[in-house]
């Protein structure tokens, strides 16, 4: 069994026009969930189109699973579930039907096709609307029937582009429960690829960030969201005071917006906190070590080049 | 990761069974399954199959009309007539307009459907070759449009040998028949290419039917107006001749009786020695139908 | 500065209600309109923009109501959700024009200036048919600014971009709602509206579900318990202490007023403890003090639901 599912190796695909959509991109993706963000246009679609195996790159190699995507696409394609970010669902055929068929299509046996499907469409959650056209259905309807497609070939690898694109808060943290079930307990790969950087830190293990068609960097979710040495800090009121009691106390804290930030110098920082606060009688409502976020990458990283 | 398969917790007198996701580890179809199972699935959406009512007039309509000249055959024959038409030609007009119909319908409804609702990725990720969908599509069409155009020419037949006095009359009515469904067959793999690859440039189902309608349309009345300014079907001049090459239909009769049929019972002026070209001009045809019907389709895969 | 005012206004279609009674007050500032799908938040926009008329009631931009009134399109910006730019033209050209039909005295300084506040400058000789979604958005933005709109209204407006397009355009709003315009934004992604601005309007099914400051609304909820999730160094103890309450001297009577939190549940959970409370004011007041007295030291203090995902997941459940 492969310990890697992806792995690109200086990954170039230039279009004729002189587009550098990817450039020397080298990159491996371990199992679990990965998230991939990056600019928008260009290098995130080029690289799913070459892993699918439809678009050969210019130079350089890319293989899923252990299979060349080149030489291997058939193959490749019968691992893996692909969900398009477009609206891509036929409005005047049910979901049952829908998802049968293609069921088939990624050569499953008839009554297999069949039962697979009503399973898949059971585990998205979609019950007696799936026999409802799905030109009827909601847009959170609509992404888990093309979730429901994706998972209907029994795949090892899911790619996922993005999810929640259209969804109300409620179908959002559907969808990211349902994604982050299949990771956890179906066995099955999954690479999210999602500008919603709240979302990636919430359900994938493993990062990627792309960048100008290049890896700007790849590494699990925890060491993007690090605790920090800073202490945050926020009362309801008497911010002030509390500032001007920690710094008698020898703690500098910084203001920001509703908080403050305080530096953790050793675990005796958390009793000066508590001590200043209960000396003042302040209303605590968040006491929490801040960590840092994927945010970060992008605030301070290099310019995007503008697809 | 998680056990496959069933798994039973028993308790005392109860089983909680396992509902969790099932992988899949048994056999997988080939390309060729597969194939069969899209060109099944698109023929089935050629007669409107699985649409609703809507979906089905038209080709159902279509192919009851193109049944009708039989029907008639074989009233008039159990009269003691003559077999009324052709194997080879049928009724030439009323083809050439239910195949337009057909394929102005239809074709748009196996391919621009697809275009429209954009669901070619869904296809194309899936462990087929690029060129698999068009294959699949074209092989429906021309299928469908062999039941439209040999059904009725098997109609004719089994209505005139029901009255066929004695074997020879069966025998004579068969030989003629071959030819006939010959015939059909160049009809059917043609023009199933001339309809898909016109309704493929766009999505928009009316679009597509304007496309395949008036293409068929515009350049029969043509090739008609000049066989007739050259004098119409029984003339010998090279223009009448070569006059038949400006649209599908004409090319097609042109090639029937350059391989031994009547020229008189068709739509063209006979082409003389000018026959092989309409031989090359329908390979030709064809040929770039199909080649643009895989280009369109590798293209799709890839944006 | 100008406030929008909403006074029992609705819209229909037929006996379709796309907008029922809302009376809200949008004032200067960044505001955020929130809803489920289908809620009516487009429908609310398009009228505070002018394109369609209340069925009934009163909308008022400023003093004047929008409904075909060139006044007040001249103080309004809209950035629609759909696609609305002809894909043809060139950023550059898109803007020029939007600025011309204001009728601006130099519309192509004005688009220039436009165009660079929203970092479009290297892309606006290029048609828009080659910009991406997130570029899209940014230049229909600056189409809607080019006139120095006192109101701006934008639907979706983060849809499609990249992490550093959203970073940049919430900043930018966040600038022009401190320059003292009026701005109403949709959005699904809670998290970047609690970021931008605290005030928000809630649609549910047409109808005003909430407005104000989301930490308020909230206080309001009092129907609902407070949940907080601590961690430290004797969670046990520290629940036992929450739950108890303090015995009064000699008897065994529990005195639960007078200051101990009004705790009614914990639960140790491999986040830590969980606490809820009827009484937000009085757990926070009480938690630093009572973790003191017992040398309990607190690593974690954290509300559960008092974000806005929280706040607008039971408004929208009700």
């Amino acid at each position: 069994m492969a310990s890697t599912v992806i792995e690109t190796t200086a990954l170039t695909k230039v279009y004729p026009g002189r587009v550098t959509a990817l450039d020397g991109l080298t990159v491996s993706v371990a199992p679990g969930v990965t998230g991939l963000v990056g600019a928008n246009g260009a290098g995130k679609s080029t690289l799913i189109k070459i892993l699918l195996g439809l678009v050969p790159p210019t130079t350089g190699q890319a293989t899923v699973f252990g299979h060349d995507c080149q030489t291997s696409g058939e193959a490749i394609r019968a691992l893996l579930g692909y969900m398009p970010e477009h609206d891509c669902l036929p409005p005047d055929v049910t979901a049952t039907e829908f998802v049968t068929h293609l069921g088939r299509v990624s050569g499953l046996p008839p009554t297999v096709a069949r039962e697979r499907a009503a399973e898949s469409l059971r585990h998205v959650g979609l019950h007696e609307e799936r026999y409802r056209l799905i030109g009827t259905y909601s847009t959170g309807m609509k992404q888990r029937v093309k979730l429901a497609q994706a998972l209907v070939g029994a795949p090892r690898l899911m790619l996922l582009d993005e999810p929640t694109n259209g969804l109300d808060p409620a179908g959002r943290t559907a969808m990211l429960e349902l994604i982050g079930r299949i990771g956890a307990e179906f066995g099955i790969s999954i690479v999210v690829a999602s500008h919603l950087l709240g979302e990636i830190e919430r359900i994938c293990d493993h990062l990627v960030a792309i960048d100008g068609g290049r890896l700007l960097r790849a590494d699990s979710i925890t060491s993007f969201t690090q605790a920090s040495q800073v202490l945050a800090v926020e009362v309801e009121e008497g911010l002030a005071q509390l500032q001007a009691e920690l710094a008698a106390r020898g703690l500098s804290a910084t203001a920001q917006a509703r908080m403050l930030l305080v530096p953790l110098g050793g675990d005796d920082t958390y009793d000066v906190v508590r001590d200043c606060v209960a000396a003042l009688a302040l209303p605590l409502c968040r006491l929490e070590q801040r960590r840092h976020q994927v945010e970060e990458l992008f605030r301070d990283g290099e310019e995007f080049q503008h697809a | 990761m998680p056990d496959a398969g069933v798994q039973a917790q028993h308790q005392a007198g109860g089983v909680i069974h396992d509902l969790g996701y099932r992988g899949y580890d048994g056999p997988r179809l080939g390309r060729v399954p597969i194939v069969k199972a899209l060109t099944w699935h698109s023929f089935r959406s050629a007669f409107g199959i699985g649409r609703g009512v809507k979906g089905k007039i038209v080709p159902v309509l279509t192919f009851v009309a193109m049944c009708l000249p039989a029907l008639v055959n074989a009233f008039a024959v159990a009269r003691g007539n003559a077999r009324l038409f052709g194997y080879d030609v049928y009724t030439p007009s009323l083809r050439v307009a239910l195949v337009t119909i057909f394929i102005a319908a239809q074709a748009p409804e196996l391919v621009s459907r697809d275009l429209r609702s954009r669901v070619l990725p869904l296809y194309f990720c899936r462990p087929l070759r690029r060129g698999d969908y068009p294959l699949a599509k074209y092989l429906a069409m021309t299928g469908a449009l062999l039941v439209l155009i040999e059904v009725p020419l098997l109609l004719l037949y089994v209505g005139t040998i029901a009255s066929a006095r004695n074997g020879s009359a069966v025998w004579h009515e068969t030989r003629a028949l071959i030819p006939g469904l010959g015939v059909g067959l160049m009809w059917a793999v043609l023009f199933a290419a001339i309809g898909l690859v016109l309704a493929s440039f766009t999505g928009r189902r009316a679009y597509s039917t304007g496309i395949v309608a008036i293409s068929c349309v515009l350049t029969f009345f043509l090739a008609l107006l000049l066989i007739q300014a050259e004098g119409g079907q029984s003339a010998t001049t090279t223009g009448a001749r070569i006059a038949g090459l400006f649209s599908p239909f004409t090319i097609l009769d042109g090639v029937r009786v350059w391989l031994g049929g009547d020229a008189q019972a068709g739509l063209v002026a006979d082409p003389g020695r000018y026959g092989p070209l309409y031989g090359v001009l329908a390979v030709v045809v064809l040929a770039a139908c199909l080649g643009g019907l895989a280009a369109r389709y590798r293209k799709a895969s890839q944006s | 500065m100008t406030t929008i005012e909403l006074r029992n206004v609705s819209r229909w279609y037929g006996n379709v209600v796309a907008v029922n009674d809302v009376t809200m007050s949008i004032e200067p500032g960044v505001t955020g309109l929130l809803g489920p799908n289908g809620a009516g938040k487009s429908t609310i926009m398009h009228m505070i923009a002018g394109f369609l008329p209340p069925s009934r009631g009163e909308l008022t931009i400023g003093h004047g109501s929008s409904w075909r009134n060139p006044d007040v399109y001249r103080q309004v910006g809209l950035v629609p959700e759909r696609d609305s730019v002809y894909a043809f033209l060139t950023g550059e050209q898109f803007v020029v024009s939007t600025a011309k039909l204001h009728e601006l005295p130099d519309p192509a300084a004005a688009a220039a200036r436009a165009i660079a506040l929203l970092d479009m400058a290297e892309a606006a000789d290029r048609k828009i048919a080659t910009y991406s979604k997130g570029m899209r958005q940014r230049i229909k933005v600056a189409a809607a600014l080019v006139h120095d709109p006192e109101v701006l209204l934008l639907d979706e407006p983060f849809n499609g971009m990249d992490p550093r397009q959203r970073l940049h355009m919430m900043d930018l709003l966040d600038k022009l709602g401190s320059e003292g315009r009026t701005i109403l934004f949709s959005s699904h992604i809670l998290e970047e509206v609690e970021r931008l601005s605290g005030t928000i309007q809630v649609v549910v099914a047409g109808r005003l579900a909430a407005s104000g400051d989301f930490r308020a609304i909230r206080r309001l909820m009092t129907s609902r318990p407070h949940v907080f999730t601590v961690r430290s160094s004797d969670d046990r103890l520290l629940a036992s202490t929450l739950i108890r309450g303090t015995p009064i001297a000699g008897t065994l009577i529990r005195d639960t007023s007078a200051g101990r939190p009004a705790v009614t549940a914990v639960e140790l959970t491999r986040a830590g403890l969980q606490v809820r409370t009827s009484d937000y004011g009085a757990f926070c007041r009480d938690i630093a003090v009572l973790a003191r007295d017992h040398d309990i030291r607190l690593r974690e203090v954290l509300p559960a639901d008092e974000s806005l995902e929280s706040v607008f997941a039971y408004l929208v459940a009700d």
